[in-house]
C-alpha cells in the first residue's frame, strides 16, 4: 500500500499507509492526526485540511479545481505556492512516498 | 463534491418495498426514531405509499442521493413537491434548487462573501455577546436554555452578521413555517402558515435591498449581484435563504448539545476542564439528533440505488437524521459520546454540492457560546422535561429547563 509522510507543526513525522482512492484528509483524520481538521468532510467549504506538498511530488498530484483554488485563498495560515487541500489529494500508486507538511493554524 | 470516486450501479434492481407510514404526523415527529429504524431496516430504498415517493435512511444511500446530482437533481425542488409541476406554491431558492454547473458559479460567489477568512473576523463580536448571555443566565440559575441561551445568542449574532433586523418572536414563527413548507401541505404546515400571516408582509420586506443594514453580508450579496457575480434578481432570494437556513438549525444544535450534556454530567465535566472539546461535542450533538431531518431530490432518469430500481421524475425523501443513527456506520448510534470521531463524517450539514454553505458560521456560534458556558458553569442539570417543536422537516427543542451551577 502506498505510504504518505505527514510533517506536524512541531516537526514530528507520521507515516501512514493510504489505500489507493482514499484522500489524504480522510487518512489523516482516521489516524487521529490533530493538525488536519477536515470539518466539512471534503466538501470544499471549510479549508481546514491545508497541507504543503513537497515540491518533487507536485507534478503527480491531481490538478487544482476552481473550487479548491478559491478555498486555498481562505486558509487560516495563508496560501503558499505548494499549498493544497488534502481532501482533494486522492491517493495513487504514483504518489507513493509523498511527503506533506501540515499547515498551522487550520482554524 | 468529495474528490473520492463514488460507486456506480448499473443494470436492473428489485422494486423498493412499500412502507405504509406517514413520517409527517405529530406522533412520528414527536419521536421519529422508531420510524427511522423501520425505514433503515426494511430496505436501502423504500416507497412511501402515502406520497408516492421514495425514501432513504441509511448512511450510504443518503450520502449518494445528496451528492450524485447527475442521478438525483435539486432543480425540481428540495421539498416534497415537484417545482416543475403546475400549482407549485413555493418559490424557488436560487442557490439550493438548482444543480451544477449553474449552481457552481453562484456557490463560489457566495463562498467568497462568507469565506472562512470573513467568518473568523466575527469571532470577537460573537465572544462579547456570549459573555453577555452567560452573565445573565448565571444570575438566573433556573433557565430555559432554548430561549435564554440558544435563541438569545443565535438570534442576536446571526442577524447582526447578515445585517437584517429580525425580532426574536418573528424568527421562531418564520422558522416553523419554512421548515414545514419543505414537507407536505398538511395541518401542521397550515397551522404554522396561519401563525405567520400577520407578519408575512414584514417578512417579504426583511430580505429586500432597502432592509439591509450597512456592513452586513446581506448587503454584500446585493453588491455582488450589482457587480454581475450573481444572477440578476437573485439577491432577495439568496438573503431569504440565509434567513431560512441560518438560525433555526443552529439554535436546534446548541439546544441538543446542552440537553445531552445535562444528561451526561461526566461529559460536561470534561468540557469544563478542557473547553476545546466543545467543537467535537457540537458535532456529536448534531449527529445524535440532526436539526435538518429531511430533504428531497428528484430521480433524473431510471436508475438503480442500493440494488433497487428507481423510476425517473419521482421524488426521494432523504432522512439525514436516520442516516446519522445508522448502525452500519456508527457503533452504539443512540448514545451521545463526545469522544466519537464525528466531524466530517456525519451528514447533518448534508453532503455534496449543496452541503450547508454556512456551516463554518454555525460551528463558530456553537463553539463560542458552549465554551463560554463550559468555562463558567461547573454543572448543568435538567430541572424539568424538555419539549420539542413539531415541524415537518426540522427537529428542535421548544423548551429545555436547566439549573446551572456557576464556578
Amino acid at each position: 500500500m502506498p505510504k504518505v509522510t505527514f510533517i506536524n507543526p512541531d516537526e514530528s513525522r507520521v507515516e501512514l499507509d493510504v489505500p489507493v482512492g482514499q484522500s489524504l484528509m480522510r487518512a489523516a483524520t482516521a489516524a487521529g492526526i490533530d493538525g488536519i481538521v477536515g470539518d466539512c468532510g471534503g466538501g470544499l467549504t471549510c479549508a481546514t485540511c491545508h497541507v504543503l506538498v513537497q515540491e518533487e511530488f507536485l507534478p503527480d498530484t491531481p490538478p487544482v479545481t476552481p473550487n479548491e483554488d478559491q478555498m486555498l485563498d481562505f486558509t487560516a495560515m495563508g496560501r503558499h505556492p505548494t499549498s493544497r487541500l488534502s481532501c482533494q489529494l486522492v491517493m495513487t500508486e504514483a504518489l507513493d512516498g509523498l511527503v506533506v507538511r501540515i499547515a498551522d493554524p487550520q482554524l | 463534491m468529495s474528490a473520492e470516486p463514488r460507486p456506480v450501479e448499473d443494470g436492473k434492481g428489485g422494486l423498493p418495498p412499500v412502507l405504509d407510514v406517514d413520517p409527517f404526523t405529530e406522533e412520528v415527529l414527536a419521536d421519529p426514531y422508531p420510524f427511522h429504524e423501520h425505514l433503515r431496516e426494511l430496505a436501502p430504498v423504500v416507497e412511501l405509499a402515502r406520497y408516492g415517493i421514495y425514501a432513504v435512511g441509511r448512511h450510504d444511500e443518503v450520502q449518494t442521493v445528496m451528492s450524485d446530482h447527475e442521478r438525483f437533481m435539486a432543480a425540481a425542488g428540495t421539498g416534497l413537491y415537484d417545482l416543475r409541476k403546475p400549482g407549485a406554491w413555493r418559490s424557488r431558492s436560487p442557490l439550493l434548487e438548482c444543480d451544477p454547473p449553474d449552481h457552481t458559479r453562484m456557490r463560489m460567489a457566495l463562498t467568497r462573501i462568507i469565506s472562512p477568512v470573513v467568518v473568523r473576523k466575527w469571532r470577537a463580536d460573537f465572544e462579547t455577546e456570549a459573555q453577555r448571555v452567560v452573565d445573565r443566565i448565571i444570575d438566573m440559575r433556573e433557565i430555559d436554555a432554548v430561549r435564554d441561551v440558544a435563541e438569545a445568542f443565535v438570534l442576536t449574532v446571526f442577524p447582526a452578521s447578515l445585517g437584517v433586523d429580525i425580532p426574536h418572536e418573528n424568527a421562531v414563527a418564520i422558522g416553523d413555517m419554512n421548515f414545514n413548507a419543505i414537507g407536505p401541505n398538511n395541518d401542521i404546515f397550515q397551522r404554522s402558515l396561519r401563525k405567520v400571516e400577520p407578519i408575512l408582509e414584514w417578512y417579504q420586506q426583511s430580505f429586500q435591498r432597502e432592509s439591509m443594514i450597512e456592513g452586513g453580508f446581506g448587503q454584500r450579496i446585493y453588491e455582488a449581484e450589482d457587480a454581475g457575480e450573481l444572477p440578476v434578481d437573485s439577491a432577495p432570494g439568496l438573503v431569504r435563504s440565509f434567513i431560512r437556513g441560518g438560525m433555526d438549525t443552529t439554535i436546534a444544535g446548541i439546544g441538543f448539545a446542552l440537553n445531552q450534556l445535562a444528561r451526561n454530567p461526566a461529559q460536561w465535566a470534561k468540557l469544563h476542564d478542557d473547553p476545546a472539546l466543545v467543537k467535537s461535542a457540537f458535532e456529536e450533538a448534531i449527529r445524535h439528533e440532526s436539526p435538518s431531518q429531511t430533504q428531497f431530490r428528484t430521480v433524473v432518469r431510471n436508475t438503480v440505488l442500493g440494488g433497487m430500481q428507481l423510476v425517473a421524475d419521482r421524488k426521494v425523501a432523504i432522512f439525514m437524521g436516520a442516516a446519522n443513527r445508522d448502525k452500519r456506520k456508527w457503533e452504539r448510534p443512540e448514545e451521545f459520546d463526545i469522544s466519537r470521531r464525528t466531524t466530517g463524517v456525519h451528514l447533518a450539514f448534508g453532503w455534496g454540492a449543496h452541503q450547508c454553505i454556512g456551516q463554518m458560521i454555525a460551528r463558530m456560534e456553537a463553539e463560542v457560546i458552549l465554551s463560554a458556558l463550559a468555562r463558567r458553569v461547573r454543572r448543568i442539570e435538567l430541572s424539568g422535561t424538555p419539549t420539542y417543536r413539531l415541524i415537518n422537516t426540522l427537529r428542535t427543542l421548544e423548551c429545555l429547563p436547566l439549573r446551572v451551577e456557576p464556578v
